[in-house]
């Protein structure tokens, strides 16, 4: 591992990626506008502020972008790093939106209190039900663990449908946003709140993973018994990586939640979970920036490819309905070819190529895409 | 009968065995010796199939064994008597038995020659294998091998365990069917080893470091505490 | 069978499994308000749904016990069988019309029912040995494919037949035949369906016990590799167990259709009730699942009937077989015949 000493110079050369990145991000929405003749902050209609145009599209996108991409570094922490799998993440995606719907909606309280008691009620709850569920099961084999939350996942998405007060499977809209945070009028702050959250949990995870703890992690996964034998308390340890994971699900669920308007049991559905799972997968497990290209990569290829339509001898597929269909495809061929990800397997090819001494050809993934950023 | 020439195994990043190599004769007892740990077992499983080296060559009776899969190498008639005996506990002595012929038949034609071995397994023979006793098992691990046409059996610590009267009766065993046979057999009981065996190899740390008949083996108190310990 | 040793080491757990069964027999009572009609099927739907659990948990159970492999795509194989089976015997409705060419509906349906099984066989095969073979020094990624694959069946069974669900209109001979207990009518083909069932029950179990392929695969559930090492190829084994258990999960989805039709949920509800079933009955052990496909069956028609009355309302039962896995797990996580792994 590296010296103590963190110059300035050496956390520019290994940032470099992820600062130009940033950087980028912060001006996209004035290049787009430059580019495209539309503006960032809208426009005007009569009293109103409304938002349209390329600028506001793009920013709309990445807002989503910036939601999924945190809810699958989540995953990634949970399931790359430590090892658990989880078949029902998208709880903690729904309980943030939901917790932020229903005190916005469903309470008389000030739009902004509501926010705020929102994140706070939703770290609790996010982290209290993650704490439930591992205590519960987690002492099992690892296989017990998927199952449960498969089937805990799939009865809070069930009732959460049919719940009369929620509109059951047809959900609510949310129309009491204040002002400043409301993507119809002004989206550019909710863009860069997201953008906040993106760059925050991506550094965050990254401290995690560097520390003493994030080593534990890894240990677990690669063989829990070793690590219970040298004397670590794995359950501990698992726990605090599923109910961090939970609580940052929850964070984007919010995050969802707020640019879309609208609250849905489809956030409780296993096709969140299953995104979690494939993107993390195809962007590489155990990596950095892996789940950030593999969900940002697939959501953006899904939506600039969704109406494109392929001709299959008698019948068509139009790309946007069977999305999920080709995704699931990419999957199974990157697990059996790239079973390391892009990223990973990226890494492994640069490492072979710049032929490393032993000491680190035996390390893990993670721990080399510190450079990378 | 069986050579292995200089392999290397690896197991994950660990390089276990480095260029050992082991001589069989045809129709010996050898005893592979060596400390805790030193690669003994690992040799067993990579001539096996099961731990493959990544180099070397290993042939039995001529032909190589290199590339060849676990049960493939077994099917050519070797026997495989593994460490803690992994006989199947749920399943009946009979059924243990049954499942280790690979011919028709190979049960009912060697079911007497086993009989006439260990005479408690007449008496098991309908019994979990998980009711026996340890020593019972290792006898019903090693009755396993015998039943299809095995030429060599290759034997991991059978002693492990057991009490000094079922080892005896063990020993008488081994000694009896392997007229016939070829056994390489790995013991830490040096005893035990120098008792049956009549050649040895001494694998040290992952190499091979001396071999020869048994008979000089035992007066070479230099060799014995170097490798063996205390002996 | 040793009936009598494994009485003699489980007594316990027997009297678990007596305990459980008279308890939901006691609450099915109860809540058939002392009908006996509702009271009696209620029962009879109970072991029917065992029977179609069974069909998709006997794969599960020898799968996962011998290969250490949880096939989530043994829900979307059940859809795939009932899909077919709708299919060939509703020439007009569906996707093909290829069931026109016979005439008796009858006969169509037990093409259809050939057909899911030759169809769930050929894509176990493919997807044991085309994907999971490759995989098996890799447990994780093992149970992350499965899961994987019973999503692309799933968009995939949504791509050919779409999202509307399909309801059964065919009339067969033994739907139409009913008896009648205590006043209440149940179709024979249900009834048939149980005493098949049943019959299959013990022919696969006589399989396990009897026959040498049953020996190997008991043994292959405790010790695979020392299988291997006894001169049998263990992979063959597993590829052939991995195909009867998707064929029989997709029979499992074909005999279901008359009742159930052909929806997109059912794969993931008879998926959730079947690891119901094998937990329950402890994972890699027949028996166990033979016997906990029976009791999750029973329970799951209880409450389905119970969730009849005005108050309780449908999502229990919906919610039914994730409850009852949930408490399992909760209680009793290696199940009544599952060895502390």
């Amino acid at each position: 591992m590296q010296d103590g000493r963190v110059t300035v110079g050496r956390t520019l050369r290994t940032n470099w990626f992820l600062g130009v990145l940033v950087a980028f991000l912060i001006a996209l929405p004035f290049i787009v506008a430059e580019l495209t003749g539309s503006s960032p902050y809208g426009i005007e209609r009569g009293s109103r502020i409304i938002m349209r145009g390329e600028s506001a599209f793009w920013m709309a996108l990445l807002i989503e972008v910036f939601a999924l991409t945190v809810f699958v570094m989540s995953y990634n922490l949970m399931f790359g790093f430590t090892g658990v799998i989880s078949f029902g993440h998208a709880l903690f995606f729904g309980l943030g939106g939901y917790t932020l719907g229903m005190l916005l909606q469903y309470t008389a309280l000030d739009p902004n209190l509501a926010l705020v008691l929102a994140v706070l009620l939703t770290l609790v709850l996010t982290g209290l039900s993650a704490l439930l569920i591992g205590l519960a099961t987690l002492r099992l084999r690892g296989v017990y663990f998927a199952i449960f939350t498969l089937a805990v996942a799939e009865m809070v998405w069930i009732f959460v449908g049919r719940w009369a007060v929620t509109n059951g499977e047809d959900g609510f809209a949310i129309d009491r946003l204040p002002a400043w945070i409301d993507p119809s009028s002004n989206r550019l702050t909710l863009y860069y709140i997201g953008l906040f959250l993106f760059v925050f949990t991506f550094l965050f995870i990254r401290r995690i993973v560097n520390s003493p703890t994030g080593s534990v992690f890894q240990a677990i996964r690669e063989n829990e018994d070793r690590a219970r034998a040298i004397g670590y308390h794995t359950l501990r340890y698992k726990l605090v990586a599923i109910i961090i994971a939970g609580m940052m699900a929850g964070g984007a669920g919010m995050l969802h939640g707020i640019l879309n308007k609208k609250i849905g049991p489809e956030m409780f559905s296993v096709s969140y979970t299953v995104d979690a799972l494939l993107m993390t997968i195809i962007g590489g497990v155990g990596t950095f920036t892996g789940p950030v290209i593999g969900a940002a990569g697939l959501h953006l290829t899904e939506t600039l490819t969704r109406d494109i339509v392929i001709p299959l001898g008698f019948t068509s597929l139009r790309v946007g309905d069977s999305w999920l269909l080709i995704q699931g495809l990419i999957f199974v061929i990157v697990v059996m070819v790239f079973p390391f990800g892009l990223v990973g397997t990226w890494n492994r090819l640069r490492m072979r190529f710049r032929r490393r001494p032993a000491q680190a050809a035996t390390k893990s993934s993670g721990k080399n895409v510190k450079s990378a950023g | 009968m069986l050579t292995v020439d200089a392999i290397d195994t690896f197991i994950g990043q660990f390089h276990i065995l480095e260029g050992v190599s082991v001589e069989v004769p045809q129709g010996s007892i050898t005893v592979l010796l060596g400390r805790n740990g030193a690669g003994k077992t690992t040799t067993l499983k990579s001539i096996l199939g099961l731990t493959p080296p990544r180099s070397g060559k290993i042939t039995f009776q001529g032909k190589t064994l290199n590339g060849r899969t676990p049960y493939q190498i077994a099917s050519m008639g070797i026997g495989y008597v593994p460490e803690h005996r992994a006989i199947f506990k749920e399943l009946t002595v009979r059924e243990n038995l049954l499942i280790a012929g690979r011919k028709r038949g190979d049960l009912e034609r060697n079911i007497d020659m086993i009989f006439d071995l260990f005479p408690d397994l007449k008496r098991l023979y309908a019994l979990p294998g998980g009711n026996l006793s340890g020593g019972q098992q290792q006898m019903l691990a090693i009755a396993r091998a015998l039943v299809p046409e095995n030429h060599l059996l290759l034997i991991d610590e059978p002693s492990e365990g057991l009490a000094p009267v079922i080892i005896e009766q063990l020993m008488a065993a081994i000694k009896r069917f392997s007229q016939d046979r070829t056994v390489l057999l790995v013991e830490q009981n040096f005893r035990v080893a120098s008792r049956l065996a009549d050649h040895y190899v001494i694998i040290d740390d992952g190499h091979s470091v001396a071999s020869g008949a048994m008979a000089n083996l035992v007066h070479d108190e230099a060799l014995i505490q170097r490798y063996l310990g205390v002996a | 069978m040793n009936l009598r040793k494994a009485l003699g080491n489980r007594g316990s757990t027997w009297l678990l499994i007596a305990g459980i069964f008279i308890a939901i027999l006691a609450f099915s009572l109860f809540s058939a308000g002392g009908n006996m009609g509702t009271f009696a099927i209620t029962l009879l739907s109970g072991l029917l749904r065992g029977m179609l659990l069974f069909l998709v948990a006997a794969g599960l159970s020898l799968i996962f016990g011998l290969m250490d492999i949880l096939n989530f795509a043994q829900g979307a194989f059940f859809m795939v069988g009932a899909y077919l089976a709708y299919d060939v015997s509703h020439p007009s409705g569906g996707a093909l019309t290829a069931g026109a060419a016979i005439p008796d509906p009858n006969l169509r349906f037990i093409v259809g029912l050939v057909l899911a099984v030759i169809v769930g066989g050929a894509l176990g095969f493919v997807l044991e040995r085309g994907l999971l073979r490759p995989l098996y020094k890799r447990p994780l990624f093992q149970l992350v494919l499965t899961f994987g694959v019973s999503i692309i069946m799933l968009e995939g069974i949504k791509a050919i037949w779409g999202g509307t669900p399909y309801i059964w209109t065919e009339r067969l001979v033994a739907q139409d035949a009913q008896f009648f207990v205590f006043g209440q009518q149940f179709s024979v083909y249900r009834l048939v369906i149980i005493v098949v069932g049943f019959a299959l029950m013990a022919g696969v179990a006589l399989l396990l016990r009897r026959t040498r392929i049953g020996i190997i695969i008991r043994a292959g559930v405790q010790d695979a590799e020392m299988v291997n090492a006894l001169g049998i190829n263990v992979r063959a084994v597993f590829t052939l167990v991995f195909v009867i258990g998707c064929a029989l999960a997709a029979l499992g989805g074909g005999v279901a259709a008359p009742f159930l039709g052909a929806t997109l949920s059912m794969g993931n509800t008879f998926l959730l009730a079947s690891i119901a079933a094998i937990v329950l009955g402890g994972l890699g052990s027949y028996e166990g699942t033979a016997i906990a496909s029976l009791l999750v069956g029973l329970g799951w028609a209880t409450m389905e009937q119970f969730s009849v009355r005005p108050e309780v309302g449908t999502v229990v039962a919906s919610i039914t077989p994730m409850l009852m896995l949930v408490v399992i797990l909760l209680l009793k996580p290696s199940g009544l015949f599952g060895e502390e792994r």
